[in-house]
């Protein structure tokens, strides 16, 4: 081993490192921000049934669709607060879907990691998209546009 | 239940090792015949890793070598965790570990040049992505393998 290629093979390992850390720094800033989706990409209300709910599980100002799965380290934490927010506002509900063995949904709704929540407004149309651990005042900033 | 911390320190002691792995092997790649390349020391050290996510896998998380050191060394020094975590994510993402490593493993027992070390490359980036910002690769692979599943089949 020459002292060249040991210095070339840290030099990439530091390369590897970057890019990384990176990566990783992007993924999180842009974890739980919302994204709004315009009705006119997705104007179709959605049936509760869909979901396996029954309709007065949609909320009459707003719901808030959680789809997880078993193998989810963040779904918990979605769960605690898409749980409290809708005990305490008025109108809005919360709906968690495990997919875990509905392929259709996955594809559907193109679900690239758990937790995704969708924020559907009193029609049962997705209005907003969140992917990743949800923020607590990124989803009352939507639930309060939908009032 | 487990502590999430737990599975995120045992794979910055992953990232680490798998970091030896790739230096070494870029700056020494194998020559000869298969024996030779078989008892070098990346390709020793990436089969003990490899090891390592196959008994994290089977074993469960809570029960690897890197869990047990968690909870005697690391765990009484910190708080106690904001959350419980489901140890299946973490289980399952050594199974992806495991199969990483273990095609490079075969790959490079076959001779293919930089098998252990590209090998190596990718387990070190999932590993670090998920000891240093809880990032879990192997969790969004299970999205992808659901994608690609027939509708209606059952898990």
């Amino acid at each position: 081993m020459t002292v060249l290629t040991a210095l070339l093979a840290l030099a990439a390992l530091a390369a590897l490192t970057a890019v990384t850390v990176l990566v990783g720094v992007l993924w999180r800033r842009r974890q739980g921000t919302a994204v709004a989706v315009s009705p006119a990409s997705a104007p179709t209300a959605i049936d509760p049934a869909l979901f396996g709910a029954s309709a007065d599980r949609f909320g009459s100002r707003a719901t808030l669709v959680q789809f997880s799965t078993a193998f989810c380290s963040g779904c918990p934490a979605t769960r605690r607060v898409l749980g409290e927010l809708s005990a305490r506002t008025e109108g809005v509900e919360h709906l968690e879907v495990d997919v875990g063995e509905r392929a259709d949904l996955v594809r559907r709704f193109a679900i690239l990691q758990t937790p995704t929540t969708l924020i559907l407004d009193r029609h049962g149309v997705v209005r907003t998209r969140i992917g990743g651990v949800v923020r607590r005042s990124v989803v009352e900033e939507r639930l309060e546009a939908l009032r | 239940m487990i502590d999430p911390r737990s599975p995120r320190f045992g794979a910055g002691i992953t990232a680490v090792l798998l970091a030896v792995v790739i230096v070494l092997g870029l700056s020494a790649p194998p020559a000869g015949d298969v024996a030779s390349r078989i008892l070098n020391p990346p390709y020793l050290l990436l089969g003990a890793i490899s090891a390592l996510f196959l008994w994290g896998t089977t074993a469960g998380v809570a029960r690897h070598p890197y869990g047990l050191l968690f909870r005697t060394l690391v765990r009484p020094r910190l708080g106690p965790p904001r959350e419980l975590e489901d140890p299946r994510p973490p289980t399952f993402a050594q199974g992806v570990g495991f199969v990483v490593t273990a095609a490079g493993l075969v790959l490079g027992a076959l001779g293919v040049p930089f098998a252990v070390s590209v090998a190596a490359a990718l387990a070190f980036v999932a590993a670090l992505l998920n000891s240093a910002f809880g990032y879990c690769i192997g969790c969004q692979l299970y999205l992808v393998l659901l994608r690609l599943r027939p509708s209606g089949a059952r898990a």
